[in-house]
């Protein structure tokens, strides 16, 4: 009874089934030279899979990610690609182009509208509002809890923040009083390890600071900008 | 799309030789795939489909790139290993990295598509676009060239 390489091989794939698979197990039993070769196209997977592994694991960069993220504003050439375009963007989530590079990927909020008449609880506490007050989007640390998400300037021209973590988020503007509540959600949970995508209900709190905001989300330097002048 | 693109990189690294040049690859394939995305059919694999995007743009331009950088040692993925396995891990980097750029590209795509992306050959056959014999046995040669390469710095 003889027993092919690639048949060893596609044994230790797991992809020989029924009489093949019996008759090549029959075999690599009775011969420790053959499952010395097993073991070794197994140890050879394992250390490709090893190897490979970390550029699986490592944060996708901006780049590419924004590229699935914000809506691209390509010329239109002819016919079938305007039709290629208007597809792509139908797919794009209507609160993309806020967010931009901004979506790290790491917030998972659930939209709860602010309560009515709930006097107090409507402003942000003294420490939320010092990470409000002081914290950058472009120069926070990835482990940041809360992070802020993104800062715009809403319609009435305030200064408003999306922020997340493991206590909680939503939607900050800041007025006369502090940082007014606007909306808020159940914050991101295991946002460190994991790579995460933002689930259907952050689209909510997106598209609802999207609808609040007057153009896109500050860059870094309109941000350093307005924390400078105290958000005001 | 988004789930996949840790994976899109990973297969880019693999068959770019890099991480830097698969992140370019990367984005070709991202922008090809988004540019052509009326072409992708509802209810079949989308993976699939982006790895054959990526291999045929790889094909068609990658290969003067990977030979570019064939010396690179990912200085990244030392450096985060740390303290006393930083050596261990570099050596280990350019063995496998250099394994994979002798292998010529039918092989190597083989070898990444099943056994690190976990593929089954009829699966990975349909990817590259050749019958399941022929998969198999580049496969084969391309694991067997591997095992000599490697064999004795286990």
């Amino acid at each position: 009874m003889t027993v092919t390489r690639a048949e060893l091989a596609a044994f230790a794939d797991g992809e020989l089934t029924g009489e093949r698979a019996a008759r090549v197990a029959a075999a690599v039993a009775a011969d420790p030279a053959l499952a010395g070769e097993i073991e070794a196209h197994r140890a050879l997977r394992a250390r490709l899979a090893d190897h490979y592994a970390p550029v699986a694991a490592a944060p996708v960069p901006d780049r590419l990610a924004a590229l699935l993220t914000q809506p691209r504003e390509a010329e239109v050439v002819d016919f079938a690609e305007a039709k290629e375009r208007r597809e792509t963007r139908r797919t794009i989530p209507r609160w993309g182009w806020i967010v931009g590079p901004a979506l790290a990927a790491s917030l998972a909020l659930v939209l709860l509208l602010p309560g009515s008449g709930d006097d107090g609880a409507g402003y942000a506490d003294p420490q939320l509002a010092a990470v409000l007050d002081s914290r950058l989007v472009a120069e926070q640390v990835p482990g940041a809890d809360p992070r802020v998400l993104l800062s715009f300037r809403a319609q009435g021209g305030e200064f408003c923040r999306v922020f997340s973590g493991e206590g909680g988020g939503g939607i900050a503007c800041r007025d006369g009083d502090g940082w007014r509540l606007e909306a808020l959600g159940e914050g991101s949970a295991g946002a460190s390890t994991d790579y995460r995508m933002a689930g259907a209900s952050d689209a909510d709190l997106l598209a609802r600071a999207q609808e609040m905001a007057q153009g896109p989300a500050l860059d870094a330097e309109a941000e350093a900008e307005a924390k400078a002048n105290g958000w005001r | 799309m988004l789930d996949l693109l840790p994976r899109l990189r990973r297969f880019a690294a693999g068959l770019a030789g890099n991480p830097a040049d698969g992140d370019d690859l990367c984005q070709m394939s991202l922008e090809r795939a988004l540019a052509n995305r009326s072409r992708w059919q509802e209810g079949t694999r989308l993976d699939s489909w982006m790895y054959r995007i990526m291999r045929n743009i790889w094909i068609d331009e990658g290969r003067a790139g990977s030979r570019r950088r064939q010396t690179f040692v990912d200085e990244e993925a030392g450096a985060r290993q740390g303290g006393d396995g930083a050596q261990e891990a570099a050596v280990e980097l350019s063995y496998v990295d250099r394994a994979m750029q002798k292998l010529p590209p039918d092989q190597r795509e083989a070898v990444l598509l099943v056994m690190v992306e976990g593929y089954a050959y009829k699966e990975a056959a349909e990817i590259v676009g050749c019958p399941v014999g022929t998969l198999n046995s580049r496969l084969v040669r391309g694991r067997d060239a591997l095992m000599a390469m490697l064999g004795e710095t286990q």
